[in-house]
């Protein structure tokens, strides 16, 4: 278990659902659209405060992950509202305790942008995912529009201390962890992004 | 609707108080390269604090984003006007530029949004 980012999250898990007020009402909407396509056994990965919990279809069976106790600690209250099965577990995403091509479905939020190795999170993604299974991100990437990309570089040494960093290559990391991309949608700028990869085998 | 009123207040809020500390520390005749520098840090000194105090209300990258480019080039302009002393001779006129400036860079950014947001990749599966 990574101690410091856990630690990170804990701390940041107090201001969280303030800080998302805004984020939740204006990219909700664009999570609902995504979450739609969530079938089988589902792995959410990093379920922060659990705010993600209200735009998933019910009726499914996910177990949500976090490496940060204080997050999950707030997420119960929220899971408990679910009309589905939604099991709230602390783990490392990049050292899962779980079984090899074990889920139909994984979803991320806002996750890829905080993970310290992302792509070695993103290959234990890969390998809990069953063949035919589909990896659904909704993600924050760095932009490749210059002025902006530089300003998201010069800031995430000042983000990276209290929350994400802003200038993760998500899409491209996706890709070296074996998948394939299905589809990538701009939601905000080409900032804020939908990802759907496939596993290739 | 709110959050776009919104996106334009508080567009409009980081011109001026960019103009408005750009005026107070450039003065005409300064070198304009120092006062462009001056004013890109007031500029982004601005937008970060006005910025991250707005974005849980109106969200981190809607807020940010124009907000950068508002405190940053603006405060580069202000500072090249004030220090040429060209334009703007009162407080209020520079502030009103500040108000404007903000102003057009949400309505350019919302076009520029527009314009990427979609599907980027599909391969069809």
């Amino acid at each position: 278990m990574d101690i410091a980012t856990q630690r990170k999250w804990d701390a940041a898990s107090r201001g969280y659902d303030f800080l998302s007020f805004a984020d939740d009402r204006r990219l909700g909407p664009h999570k609902r659209r995504l979450f739609a396509k969530i079938r089988g056994a589902t792995l959410m990965v990093a379920a922060g405060t659990g705010n993600d919990f209200k735009f998933f279809p019910p009726h499914q069976r996910i177990l949500a992950i976090d490496i940060s106790p204080a997050m999950l600690e707030r997420a119960a209250r929220k899971a408990s509202r679910y009309e589905g099965e939604l099991e709230l577990r602390q783990m490392d995403v990049c050292a899962l305790p779980l079984p090899d091509e074990s889920f139909d479905t994984i979803v991320t939020v806002c996750t890829f942008c905080s993970v310290p190795k992302p792509i070695a999170g993103l290959r234990e993604l890969h390998r809990v995912l069953r063949p035919d299974g589909q990896l659904l991100m909704f993600e924050h990437v760095r932009s490749k529009i210059g002025p902006l990309g530089i300003f998201l570089d010069l800031m995430t040494p000042l983000s990276r201390r209290f929350g994400p960093d802003l200038n993760r290559e998500t899409v491209e990391n996706v890709q070296k962890a074996g998948f394939r991309i299905r589809r990538e949608e701009n939601v905000y700028l080409d900032i804020v992004k939908i990802i759907e990869a496939v596993k290739t085998v | 609707m709110l959050f776009v009123i919104g996106d334009y207040l508080a567009g409009a809020t980081i011109g001026a108080v960019t103009a408005l500390g750009v005026r107070a520390l450039v003065w005409p005749g300064m070198d304009m390269v120092i006062a462009m520098l001056l004013g890109m840090g007031v500029g982004t000194l601005v937008h970060l604090v006005i910025g991250l105090a707005l974005a849980p209300l109106l969200g981190m990258f809607e807020t940010m984003a124009p907000a950068m480019a508002i405190g940053m080039y603006g405060g580069m302009l202000f500072g090249m006007r004030d220090s040429m002393g060209a334009g703007s001779q009162t407080l209020a006129a520079a502030l009103g530029v500040g108000v404007g400036f903000g102003v057009v860079v949400v309505f350019a950014f919302g076009l520029y949004d527009r314009s990427l947001r979609g599907v980027v990749v599909d391969a069809g599966d």
